[in-house]
């Protein structure tokens, strides 16, 4: 059984997951894992899920686009692949904050100092309405750094790009976050 | 995924609120290190505290930057040494201090804590030449730390330790005169001394602990006033009741990042974790005070009526915070109220709202006592004696922890300055009212009987 993973973007309202669902019961596949996000205004859902002998993928997408293009949603599909794709190396969690005025080049700033360093992001929450309330100009970066890493180094380089940017940046381990507010 | 309000919140308590780790304390006995040999003892002693603890600095400092929690400061304590050096004569008992004190410069610790005896009940000759030792051996030593338990619920008081101890600070204030008395500093005087201790100067490492063991002591007074400030703030109308609950959630969060750090700590060295001790304990730093949290609560200085009261509704809910954050927590845990160390406190006994009735009278609610407490440096051994005595006599009838750390500064009378640097911060000396008028009752000796546990009026 193949696996496909389905993303699927547009202006949110309600009925969106029951459109998608209802279209990957009917096809016989079943779903694994379902994930939604708004900004704003916009919808973003991505699905995974596995796909039955009896269809394939092509004719599946076909499917759902007959569904939600009269919703105005676009919707990509492909299959999840197993070879030949980056695994994750043994890493610790930690979480990244970076508070500051807003003006371009930000999140590129900091990511692009990530990617030169392996640390992969696993969650990403960054809203910036300008002005200078740091508050409301905000990126949380939830990150896993491989424990090759030399974790000074990273640390003083996102310092670093955290001045160049006029950024307030701290680096904490997550454990400290959970201990704090988890019973 | 944590939420963007958990991220935030936690930030604030680290950058703005002196969120830290105080202290990571690492006990290690020595009692097998005894020998009738004070050389050999001293040998063995310092080899093993070199060997136990090369690590612990580096480590914690590791940890710190890993969690992004600062570690304050990283300390020892010892085996009472009185126990294991038992037998050593006097002069050899300097000895053994100075040579803590080179051991704990050698790990890179500030304090080492154990110079101490447990007298509650009687006198060994190692705690009569380890309390003959003490004044020598804290102006000698920079990091050594003294304490001696004279008084317990289970034994009562034992009045001639306590005039001995009245002694004792005198002349320890004496032989540190050019430094207002500092070595009284680096020394408490106990009633119930809990085994684990974390903190200094009380810190030692009870006969009934692990080979070693790491406890550590978490701080946070700034944490505890912030969130106050700001629940009443977004709503005025908060009761006490609910202001109870509030300080509670700060101390369980404090307390879960303390044992997080100290297991972390504890297994990177090897050695088994003990307890976290959640004590409210200020520096001299603004924004680091327990006195404020009194004005967070609507009081116009700690002093005031209303105070006892107060601390009484912080200590309560520090400790039941604490105790659903972890299971083991130890030591002191609840509210210090040291006078020089804490800003406001030091500030308040200037102002005169602050006396040592008062503070007498808080330390029956307190986690601790008459702590860092400068005295007009004519007060009689007997003063110092009675009013260690009334302190002994709270702890033990209310069965819990007191202890005096008092400091006859010499040559300075009261509303003077004492200057005692760095953590011990400066204190204005305060006024003790009939001196010289307890000497008699001190010198009738023997020992309180231990109070009844029924009839409880």
């Amino acid at each position: 059984m193949k696996k496909i993973i389905i993303s699927v973007l547009g202006h949110d309202r309600p009925g969106i997951i029951a459109a998608v669902s209802e279209v990957l019961f009917r096809n016989g596949c079943n779903i694994e894992d379902v994930s939604q996000s708004i900004l704003q205004t916009e919808f973003a859902g991505v699905f995974i899920a596995s796909l039955p002998d009896t269809i394939e993928a092509g004719e599946l997408s076909g499917r759902l686009r007959e569904k939600l293009d009269p919703m105005r949603l676009s919707v990509l599909l492909s299959e999840v692949e197993s070879a030949g794709v980056w695994e994750a190396p043994l890493s610790e969690p930690f979480v990244i904050t970076a508070m500051g005025p807003d003006r371009p080049g930000l999140v590129a700033g900091i990511t692009e100092l990530l990617a030169r360093f392996g640390v992969n992001i696993s969650n990403l929450k960054a809203v910036f309405r300008g002005g200078d309330n740091p508050l409301e100009n905000t990126m949380i970066y939830e990150v896993d750094i491989p424990l090759a890493v030399d974790q000074n180094l990273f640390r003083e380089a996102l310092y670093e790009r955290g001045r160049e940017l006029g950024l307030d940046v701290s680096l904490q381990h997550r454990e400290i976050f959970e201990a704090i507010h988890r019973v | 995924m944590l939420t963007h309000l958990e991220v935030l919140s936690t930030l604030e308590m680290l950058k703005n609120e002196h969120l830290d780790v105080r202290t990571v304390t690492l006990g290690i006995s020595l009692l097998d290190c005894a020998s009738d040999e004070p050389a050999r003892f001293i040998d063995r002693m310092s080899s093993k505290i070199g060997a136990v603890a090369r690590n612990l600095v580096k480590v914690c400092d590791r940890v710190a930057v890993r969690y992004g929690i600062p570690i304050v400061n990283k300390r020892i304590a010892v085996s009472p040494v009185a126990v294991a050096a038992c037998s050593c004569a006097p002069d050899r008992m300097v000895e053994v201090a100075r040579a803590m004190d080179r051991a704990a410069k050698g790990v890179g610790v500030d304090f080492i804590g154990g110079f101490s005896a447990l007298v509650e009940k009687g006198f060994t000759r190692g705690d009569h030449a380890l309390i003959e030792a003490i004044p020598e051996a804290l102006a000698a030593t920079e990091s050594v730390c003294s304490s001696v338990n004279v008084a317990s619920t289970r034994a009562g008081i034992n009045m001639d330790a306590v005039y001995l101890m009245g002694k004792t600070i005198k002349r320890a204030a004496e032989l540190t005169r050019e430094r207002n008395g500092i070595a009284c500093a680096k020394l408490c005087v106990f009633a119930n001394i809990p085994e684990d201790v974390p903190f200094m100067a009380g810190a030692f490492l009870g006969v009934g602990e692990p080979d070693s063991v790491i406890n550590v002591g978490v701080s946070g007074p700034g944490v505890v006033k912030k969130a106050l400030d700001r629940a009443r703030q977004a709503n005025p109308r908060l009761d006490l009741g609910q202001i109870s609950e509030i300080i509670k959630h700060t101390a369980f969060k404090v307390t879960k990042v303390g044992e997080l750090i100290g297991r972390r700590v504890a297994d990177d060295l090897g050695v088994p974790f003990g307890v976290v001790d959640l004590s409210l304990a200020p520096t001299p730093n603004v924004g680091d005070s327990v006195g404020e949290i009194f004005q967070s609560l609507g009081l116009g200085s700690i002093g005031v009526p209303g105070t006892t009261a107060a601390l009484a509704l912080i200590n309560d809910a520090v400790k039941k915070g604490g105790a659903f954050a972890s299971s083991y927590v130890g030591g002191l845990s609840g509210a210090f109220i040291p006078v020089s160390e804490d800003l406001n406190i030091a500030e308040s006994a200037r102002q005169g709202f602050l006396s040592i009735e008062k503070l007498e009278a808080m330390t029956s609610v307190c986690s601790v006592g008459l702590d860092m407490i400068a005295l007009a440096g004519d007060t009689s051994a007997e003063t110092l004696a009675a009013i260690i005595a009334d302190e002994m006599a709270i702890g033990v009838i209310n069965k819990k922890t007191t202890a005096a750390r008092l400091i006859p500064v010499p040559g300075k009378k009261a509303g003077d300055k004492a200057h005692f640097g760095g953590l011990l911060g400066e204190a204005t000396i305060i006024p003790v009212s009939g001196t010289d008028r307890s000497g008699e009752f001190i010198s009738l000796g023997g020992r309180i009987p231990a109070p009844t546990q029924s009839l409880t009026n």
